[in-house]
C-alpha cells in the first residue's frame, strides 16, 4: 500500500513574477511553474487516488480562501481545493495559473493556510504531509518573531515538511548569488530561511537548483517480490534419508523494467463522439481519442476456394501445436498433456568450481534467496552452505521449479558470505547453445591446414602494445571519491538509468502540460554513459592517437563496394569455370547469344552478365531474365511461385548495379510494377507488388548506384504510388 | 499461455529477431541432405568383438544422422526446411510427380524427402528407413552404373529452386565415402564443377561430410575441392572439412553427429556491419550474433478439424475502433501513452522520435577489472560479436588485439550500444571468452571472441526485503560444508550445458510426435536435470547426518544464549518463537508482511482473518506472490486457499 499524501503548492501569481531576471528569457512565473508542473504532473501520471494535492495562489488580484476575513490573508486564493489530481484538474488548473495585477500578499500567512487545509483534510489520519512555496520574495511579509514560532510550531505538530523556493535566492552551496538584491527580498529571504531552520522538516533552496534535479529520473522500485517459498535442498530425504533440507524465501534480485507501452488508438469519429460518451466518460473523461482493438479471423488453405484460402469460423478451431508442418490438435480435456510434471523444488545437482565459471552462460534475470525468517534452523543450515560454499570456492548448480507444474530451470548458486544470501542465475540447457564456427582469433588457419602466426588479420606487437596502454590509460575504476574520501569507480551499478524509459517518461509529462509543444530534447543525465568521460579522453589522448596509428585502419569507401567488379570466384581448387565453360571447342563465342533457360535462370543470368563484353549482351540476358519473370508470375497460383519471382528479381537488381547499368532494371521494374497492378499477369496480383515492396525490389536511386538517374524521392514515390 | 505469471509478462523477446543481409530474401533456411548409396556405404564395418563396436553400415549412419538431425530441427528451427536426397541409387524419383510429366527426372537420384518444414509422416519414414532398416521399396538397392554427379548437383539445384526460392540460406550437406567419383571421366568431372558454380550462383552452400573408408585418406583434392566453395569476402572464416570415422572411441555415427551438429543451424546474424568504437576516432565493424538464446517450445495455435486433416488456421488480425467497431486502417492510427486517465498522442514520427538515441553504434566509455563485476548484475543473455572487414579494413586486427589485452588483464570494457537502428541504447560489459583450445576456458562450447554482456540500469535493481540479520554458523559446521562441497563436484568441475537437455523442450516435442502419428504417449520423460539423490546419499549421506546433528546443536545453544539474555532483559520481542504471536495478533496487524506462516494458519483456523484491514490483507498477500486485486471477500478467500494449500 502506498503512502497516502497531501500536497499544497503556495505559487506566487505577482506581477513581479512576469519580470524575467539573470539573463533569463522566460519570465520567473513562467521558470518556477517548471518545477511545479512537472511535480503535478507525476502526481498525476500515478492516478492514485490517496494522493492529495491543493494548490494556493498568492499575491492573486483577487482574495479568496477561508480566512480572507481576517487581515493578512488578502490576495491569497485557493486555486484548488485539497483532491486527487487527473486531466481535468490539471488543465483546470493551468487557466488559473496566470500572473496578477498585485504586489501584496504574504508568504507566511499562505504557510499559515496551507496548514490549515492540511489538517482540515487529513484529521489524524496517516499521511505523508507537505508544502512546497515558490515565490520570489518580492511581497510584504509581515510577520514577528513569536508568529515564526507558532508556524513552525504547528507543522512541527501536524508533521508537516515545508519547501521553500525562491527565484535568485542566495545559496552560496549550489553557486547563486544575487547581486544588486533589493532590501525587501534579502529580508523576506531571512525571515523565510528562519522559518524553514525552525521546521524539524524544513527544505530551503533557490528554484534553478530544484529545475535542474527534476532531469535527475525518479525509480521507484516496487515491492520486494517473493518468487519462491519453499525448500532448498541437497539430496531427497524421501529416497535417502540424509539430505540437507532447508526453508528458504527467494525474491528477485534485478528485473528488466519495461518503457510504458504505447497504445494504439484512432482520433474518435463525430458520430461516436456523441453516442458512446455517456457510456465511457466513467473510464476516461475528455478523451478525444479511442482505442483499437484486433478482430481476429481465421483461414486455411483450400483448393477449391478462390486464392486458395477459405475463412472458418473460429468455433471450428482447436487448439493445438505444430509438429514440423503436421498440425496436431489437443483437445480440452488434455490441454495440458505436453506440459511436464513437476512438483516445486529448489534442489542441489553437485558444484563447480568458480574460477571455472564464465558470466557469458547468465542467461538473465536474477533471484536472491535468503533463509526463512523466525527459523533458525534454515537460518544456520543456510549459513553454513554459503560459508562452506565460499571456502571451497564453490559455486552450486540447482534444479529449480518455482511452483508445482512450472518448468524446470537450472541455476547457478553463487554464496554472498557478506548479506547472507545466495544469488541464482538462470544457466542454459543443452539446446539453449548454438553451435556456429567461427575462426580463430589469434591464429590463422589456411585452406591447406597450415597455421599462420603474422598475418595481416593478426595484430602486431606495436598494435598489441598500443592497445594495452589505451585500455590502461582508459581505466574507470577509482574514477572519483566519494564522501568517505574512498576511490569509486565511473559509473556505479546503480548510477545509470534507463535512457528509453524516463525519456518517454519525460516525453509525456511534458506532452500532458504542453499539450502543442514540441517533443522536449533528451535530458543530459540520460546520455551521461553513452560516451567516454572527457577527462579521461583528454588524459588518454596520446595513448589514443598512438593506437590510432598502429591500428591502420582504412574505411571501405561506400563505392567500392557496389562498383567493385565481380572477383572471378573459384571453387577450393582454384579451378576456372568459366574458361571450363568456353572450353567446347569450335564454338568459342557461343556464350554471348546463350540463351537463359527458366529452369537454371539465376545462374545462368549471373554468368552471362559477368561473361559479357557489351551491351547488347547484357540487354538481351536482361530481356530474356525479364520475360522469365512475368511468367513465374502469371503462372503463380495463390501466390505459390511470388517467392520465385522475387529471388529471380533480386538477382536480376544485384547483377545489374554491380554492372552499373540500373536503368535497365528500372524500366524492367517499371513495367512490371505496371502490369502487375493492370491485372495483365494472370489477374489480381496486388499481392506480388505488395511483396516486390517489402522486399524493397523498387527501381533503384543514385545511392545505391551512382549511374542511376532516379532520385531518392522517385524511388519512394515508386513504393508508395498505384 | 494463460496462466502466465505477472514477471513473464512484456516482450522479452523484443529484438531478437535476426537479420539477414541480403534484404530481400526470407529469413529461412533449407538444407537438402544428400547421402550416397552404393556398395562400399552399404559394408558393414569389419567384425569386432568390442562392444562399443561400430555395428552401422555407413550409410545406416548417414540415414540415422540425418533422422537425428531432422528431430532436433523440428524443435530448433520450426519454420526451416529440410529434405533428404538419396543418390547412386537403382531407383529414381524427383518431386510428386502428379501426373505432370514435364517433371524431369534424374538417374539414380531418389528424393525421399522433399524439401519442405518436415511433417511428422517424414519424420516416421526416415525413422523406420534409419532405426528399423525397413526398406520396402527398395530405394536402398544401389545402381549398377555410376551415378553422374552433375545430374545430383542440379537435381539440387532443382529441388532448391522450386521448393525453397528466395530462402536466405539454402545448403548441401553431402554425405559420401567416395572422393572421386568420376575418376575416369574427365567431362563429367567438368560437367560436375559447372554445376557446383549454379549453385554458388544461386547462393546454395555447399557443405561436404565425408566419410573414410577404413584407413584410406578422403581426399579433397580428387574431385571435391572443385565442387565446395568457401564465401570470398570472409577470408578469415577458413573452416576445415572434418572427416567422419569411426575408432577412438567414437562410432562412426556420433562423429558424423558430432561434424553435422556444428552445421546444423545457418548462422545467421543478429545485426551486422555495427560501427564499434574501440576509442574516439578509432571505428572498426562487428557482426553479432546470438550464440546462446533460450530455446523454448512453439506457441499454440488454432487447428481447423472439420476438414478430412487437421489443418492449421492461419489467423489474420483486422484493427478495429473500440468505439464503432468500424475496421481502422493503418493510416489513421496513432500512437497514444496513458497518463491520469487519459490518452497523451504523439504523431508517428514523434513517437519514434522518443525512440531514436542516435544510428546503431557499439561505443567503448571505458575499462575497467573483471572484478568490479558483481555476479548478479545481469537481467538478459549476452551476444556474441565478431570483427567483419566489410566497412573497416582492418577490423579484425585491432578487434584481436583487445581481446587479447582484456583477456591477459582480466579486464573488460564498458560500452554504449545501440545495435539496431531504433533498438533500445543499453550499457554493456565487453566480456572476452577464450579460444575452445585454451585450457583455462571456461566455455568450452563457445566460440573465442567478444560478448556484450547487458549491464542493468538503476530501474532494474530491485531492493531485498526488510529481514532481521540471520543467525550465522560456527566454524565447524562451514568447515562440514566444504567437505560435503568437495565430495560433490560436477564433472571437470564446471558446468557443462550439453549435458543437460531442457526436460520440458524435449517433453513437448516427444508428446506432440507421438499425437502426430498416432502412437502411444510415453509415460515417463527423460529429466537429467534431477539430482542424482541416491549417488549425493552414498557419497556424503555420512556428512550430511553430521551437518545435522551440528545445526541442531548450535541452534539449542543459540536459543539458550538468547533466552538467557531475554530473561535478563525482560525482552519480549520474541522472533524466535511465532507461535506466541497469535496472541499479539493485532499489534502484528499493522505490518501484514511480517505475519508468519503458522500465525496466519491460526487466524485462518480461527476466523480472525477476517478481522484484518484491506490493506494488510494485500500485503499479506503480496508479500507470499498471491494478486493483490478484489474485493476483501476475495482476498480473503485467496489467502484462505493459499493457507490451505501451503501451510
Amino acid at each position: 500500500m502506498a503512502e497516502k499524501e497531501a500536497i499544497v503548492f503556495i505559487v506566487d501569481l505577482s506581477s513581479t513574477m512576469t519580470n524575467c531576471n539573470s539573463g533569463r528569457t522566460e519570465s520567473d512565473l513562467d521558470w518556477s511553474m517548471k518545477f511545479v508542473w512537472d511535480k503535478i504532473s507525476h502526481i498525476v501520471s500515478l492516478s492514485r487516488k490517496g494522493l492529495c494535492v491543493a494548490v494556493l495562489g498568492l499575491r492573486t488580484d483577487e482574495t479568496n480562501n477561508s480566512m480572507g476575513e481576517d487581515p493578512g490573508y488578502e490576495h491569497i486564493s485557493v486555486l484548488q481545493e485539497m483532491g486527487p489530481m487527473d486531466m481535468g484538474a490539471l488543465r483546470n488548473l493551468q487557466e488559473k495559473i496566470k500572473p496578477s495585477e498585485e504586489t501584496m500578499g504574504d508568504a507566511v500567512s499562505a504557510v499559515a493556510l496551507a496548514v490549515q487545509m492540511i489538517t482540515d483534510y487529513t484529521k489524524k489520519l496517516k499521511y505523508n504531509r507537505q508544502i512546497y512555496l515558490v515565490t520570489d520574495g518580492l511581497g510584504p511579509i509581515d510577520i514577528d518573531d513569536s508568529d515564526l514560532r507558532d508556524i513552525s510550531a504547528q507543522l512541527n505538530g501536524n508533521g508537516i515538511s515545508l519547501t521553500v523556493l525562491g527565484v535568485d535566492f542566495d545559496d552560496p552551496e549550489y553557486g547563486v548569488k544575487e547581486e544588486d538584491k533589493p532590501r525587501l527580498k534579502t529580508r523576506n529571504e531571512q525571515v523565510l530561511r528562519k522559518l524553514v531552520d525552525q521546521c524539524s522538516n524544513g527544505t530551503f533552496g533557490t528554484i534553478a537548483e530544484a529545475i535542474d534535479e527534476l532531469d535527475i529520473p525518479i525509480v521507484k522500485p516496487p515491492r520486494p517480490y517473493k518468487s519462491y517459498d519453499g525448500q532448498l535442498s541437497l539430496g531427497d530425504p524421501d529416497i535417502f534419508p540424509a539430505a540437507i533440507v532447508i526453508s528458504v524465501e527467494r525474491y528477485f534480485k534485478t528485473h528488466a523494467a519495461a518503457p510504458p507501452p504505447a497504445s494504439t488508438v484512432i482520433v474518435k469519429s463525430d458520430s461516436a463522439l456523441g453516442e458512446s460518451e455517456a457510456a465511457e466518460s466513467e473510464v476516461m473523461e475528455g478523451v478525444e481519442f479511442a482505442a483499437v482493438k484486433q478482430a481476429r479471423t481465421y483461414k486455411v488453405n483450400d483448393p477449391t476456394a478462390p486464392g486458395g484460402k477459405k475463412d472458418v469460423e473460429f468455433e471450428s478451431l482447436a487448439k493445438g501445436y505444430e509438429y514440423g508442418r503436421t498440425a496436431v490438435h489437443i483437445s480440452e480435456a488434455e490441454h495440458n498433456i505436453t506440459k511436464l510434471e513437476t512438483t516445486k523444488e529448489f534442489s542441489i545437482l553437485g558444484f563447480m568450481e568458480q574460477k571455472k565459471y564464465s558470466p557469458l552462460l547468465n542467461l538473465g534475470e536474477v533471484n536472491v534467496t535468503y533463509a526463512k525468517q523466525f527459523d533458525m534452523k534454515s537460518q544456520v543450515g543456510l549459513s553454513s552452505l554459503i560459508q562452506g560454499m565460499h571456502r571451497a570456492g564453490a559455486y552450486a548448480i540447482a534444479r529449480l521449479v518455482a511452483k508445482d507444474g512450472k518448468e524446470p530451470v537450472l541455476v547457478l548458486l553463487a554464496p554472498d558470505i557478506e548479506r547472507s544470501c545466495l544469488y541464482d542465475i538462470p544457466l542454459p540447457f543443452a539446446e539453449d547453445i548454438r553451435s556456429y564456427q567461427f575462426p580463430p582469433l589469434d591464429r590463422v588457419v589456411t585452406v591447406s591446414g597450415a597455421t599462420l602466426t603474422e598475418h595481416r588479420f593478426l595484430p602486431g606487437k606495436e598494435l598489441e602494445q598500443a592497445m594495452s596502454d589505451y585500455v590502461d590509460a582508459m581505466d574507470l575504476s577509482g574514477y572519483a571519491e566519494d564522501e568517505d574520501k574512498n576511490l569509486v569507480d565511473y559509473m556505479a551499478i546503480d548510477e545509470p538509468f534507463n535512457p528509453l524509459i524516463h525519456r518517454i517518461k519525460g516525453a509525456v509529462k511534458e506532452r500532458a502540460i504542453h499539450p502543442t509543444g514540441p517533443v522536449p530534447p533528451i535530458p543530459e543525465i540520460l546520455i551521461k554513459f553513452s560516451h567516454p568521460p572527457e577527462d579521461v579522453v583528454e588524459a588518454a589522448q596520446s595513448q589514443i592517437d598512438t593506437l590510432i596509428q598502429a591500428a591502420e585502419v582504412k574505411k571501405v569507401p561506400p563505392k567500392a563496394k557496389g562498383r567493385r567488379q565481380r572477383e572471378t570466384v573459384k571453387p577450393l581448387s582454384g579451378l576456372d569455370i568459366d574458361a571450363l565453360l568456353a572450353a567446347p571447342a569450335g564454338q568459342p563465342s557461343s556464350k554471348a547469344s546463350a540463351a537463359i533457360t527458366p529452369q537454371n535462370a539465376v545462374p545462368e543470368y549471373r554468368r552471362a552478365l559477368s561473361s559479357a563484353t557489351d551491351l547488347p549482351q547484357v540487354e538481351s540476358a536482361t530481356k530474356q531474365m525479364g520475360a522469365i519473370i512475368r511468367d513465374i508470375v502469371t503462372s503463380s497460383f495463390g501466390g505459390n511461385a511470388d517467392d520465385r519471382a522475387l529471388e529471380h528479381m533480386g538477382a536480376m537488381r544485384e547483377e545489374l548495379i554491380n554492372f552499373e547499368e540500373p536503368g535497365l532494371y528500372n524500366s524492367f521494374v517499371a513495367d512490371l510494377k505496371k502490369r502487375l497492378l493492370s491485372g495483365e499477369l494472370g489477374g489480381d496480383r496486388r499481392e506480388m507488388w505488395w511483396r516486390v515492396r517489402k522486399a524493397r525490389l523498387g527501381l533503384i536511386d543514385g545511392k545505391e548506384s551512382e549511374v542511376s538517374e532516379v532520385t531518392d524521392e522517385e524511388a519512394k514515390e515508386f513504393y508508395t504510388s498505384r | 499461455m494463460s496462466n502466465r505469471e505477472p514477471w513473464q509478462r512484456g516482450d522479452d523477446d523484443e529484438g531478437d529477431e535476426e537479420v539477414d543481409e541480403s534484404n530481400y530474401k526470407t529469413q529461412k533456411d533449407a538444407v537438402l541432405i544428400a547421402v550416397e548409396v552404393s556398395e562400399s556405404m552399404l559394408t558393414p564395418p569389419p567384425a569386432s568383438s568390442s562392444k562399443k563396436a561400430d555395428r552401422d553400415t555407413p550409410l545406416a549412419a548417414a540415414l540415422k544422422c540425418a533422422y537425428h538431425l531432422m528431430q532436433q530441427r523440428i524443435i530448433s528451427n520450426p519454420k526451416d526446411m529440410m529434405g533428404v536426397l538419396l543418390f547412386g541409387t537403382e531407383k529414381s524419383k524427383y518431386q510428386d510427380d502428379d501426373a505432370d510429366r514435364s517433371v524431369p527426372v534424374y538417374p539414380h537420384c531418389y528424393l525421399f524427402t522433399d524439401l519442405d518444414i518436415p511433417a511428422a509422416e517424414d519424420v516416421k519414414a526416415l525413422q523406420l528407413l534409419a532405426e528399423d532398416g525397413e526398406d520396402e521399396d527398395n530405394v536402398l538397392v544401389p545402381s549398377k552404373e555410376p551415378v553422374s554427379m552433375a545430374n545430383v548437383l542440379f537435381c539440387a539445384n532443382q529441388i532448391f529452386t522450386t521448393k525453397a526460392a528466395n530462402f536466405g540460406s539454402r545448403r548441401l550437406f553431402i554425405i559420401t565415402d567416395n572422393d572421386d567419383p568420376h575418376e575416369a571421366d574427365k567431362q563429367a568431372k567438368s560437367a560436375a564443377a559447372v554445376r557446383a558454380k549454379d549453385l554458388y550462383d544461386l547462393g546454395v552452400v555447399i557443405e561436404l561430410f565425408p566419410l573414410s573408408r577404413g584407413d584410406e585418406q578422403f581426399d579433397m583434392a580428387k574431385f571435391y575441392d572443385d565442387i565446395v566453395y568457401r564465401d570470398a569476402t570472409v577470408e578469415a572464416d577458413m573452416t576445415e572439412v572434418l572427416t567422419s570415422k569411426s575408432g577412438t572411441g567414437l562410432s562412426l555415427l556420433n562423429s558424423l553427429i558430432a561434424n553435422i551438429n556444428s552445421k546444423q543451424t545457418a548462422k545467421r546474424a543478429l545485426f551486422s556491419g555495427v560501427p564499434f568504437e574501440i576509442a574516439p576516432g578509432l571505428t572498426i565493424s562487428v557482426k553479432g550474433y546470438n550464440v546462446i538464446h533460450r530455446q523454448k517450445e512453439e506457441r499454440s495455435c488454432y487447428i481447423w478439424i472439420d476438414g478430412e486433416i487437421p489443418q492449421l488456421a492461419v489467423g489474420e488480425t483486422t484493427k478495429v475502433s473500440e468505439d464503432t467497431a468500424r475496421t481502422v486502417e493503418k493510416g489513421e492510427t496513432k500512437k497514444a501513452y496513458k497518463f491520469g486517465g487519459e490518452y497523451v498522442y504523439f504523431t508517428p514520427e514523434e513517437q519514434k522520435s522518443l525512440k531514436d538515441f542516435g544510428p546503431p553504434c557499439i561505443r567503448i566509455i571505458g575499462f575497467k577489472p573483471r572484478s568490479s563485476l558483481p555476479i548478479w548484475a545481469s537481467v538478459k543473455r549476452a551476444s556474441f560479436i565478431f570483427p567483419s572487414e566489410e566497412h573497416f579494413v582492418g577490423s579484425t586486427r585491432v578487434f584481436t588485439a583487445l581481446w587479447k589485452k582484456l583477456i591477459k588483464d582480466d579486464k573488460i570494457g564498458i560500452a554504449w550500444a545501440i545495435t539496431r537502428s531504433n533498438a533500445k541504447p543499453a550499457l554493456f560489459a565487453i566480456i572476452p571468452s577464450r579460444d575452445r583450445a585454451d585450457e583455462e576456458s571456461a566455455t568450452p562450447f563457445l566460440p573465442a571472441g567478444l560478448w556484450l554482456y547487458p549491464l542493468p540500469f538503476a530501474d532494474d535493481l530491485r531492493n531485498p526485503p526488510d529481514l532481521r540479520e540471520p543467525i550465522q554458523a560456527s566454524d565447524e559446521l562451514v568447515e562440514k560444508v566444504k567437505v560435503i562441497t568437495e565430495n560433490l563436484w560436477l564433472p571437470n568441475r564446471m558446468y557443462d550445458a550439453s549435458r543437460y537437455p531442457n526436460p520440458q523442450l524435449q517433453w513437448h516435442y516427444k508428446i506432440l510426435q507421438a499425437l502426430a502419428l498416432q502412437e502411444e504417449v510415453p509415460e515417463q520423460a527423460e529429466d537429467l536435470t534431477i539430482p542424482k539423490y541416491k549417488s549425493i546419499g552414498k557419497r556424503v549421506g555420512g556428512h550430511i547426518r553430521d551437518w545435522e546433528g551440528l545445526v541442531e546443536e548450535e541452534v539449542a545453544h543459540v536459543k539458550k544464549v538468547s533466552a538467557g539474555k531475554r530473561d535478563a532483559a525482560d525482552d519480549d520481542d520474541d522472533d524466535e518463537k511465532p507461535k506466541k504471536r497469535v496472541k499479539t495478533e493485532s499489534k502484528a496487524a499493522g505490518s501484514g508482511s511480517q505475519l508468519s506462516d503458522p500465525q496466519l494458519k491460526a487466524a485462518s483456523e480461527s476466523g480472525t482473518l477476517a478481522k484484518m484491514t484491506v490493506a494488510v490483507l494485500k500485503d499479506v498477500l503480496a508479500v507470499r506472490g498471491l494478486p493483490v486485486q478484489g474485493k476483501k471477500a476475495e482476498l480473503l478467500e485467496r489467502l484462505d486457499e493459499w493457507v490451505d494449500k501451503n501451510v
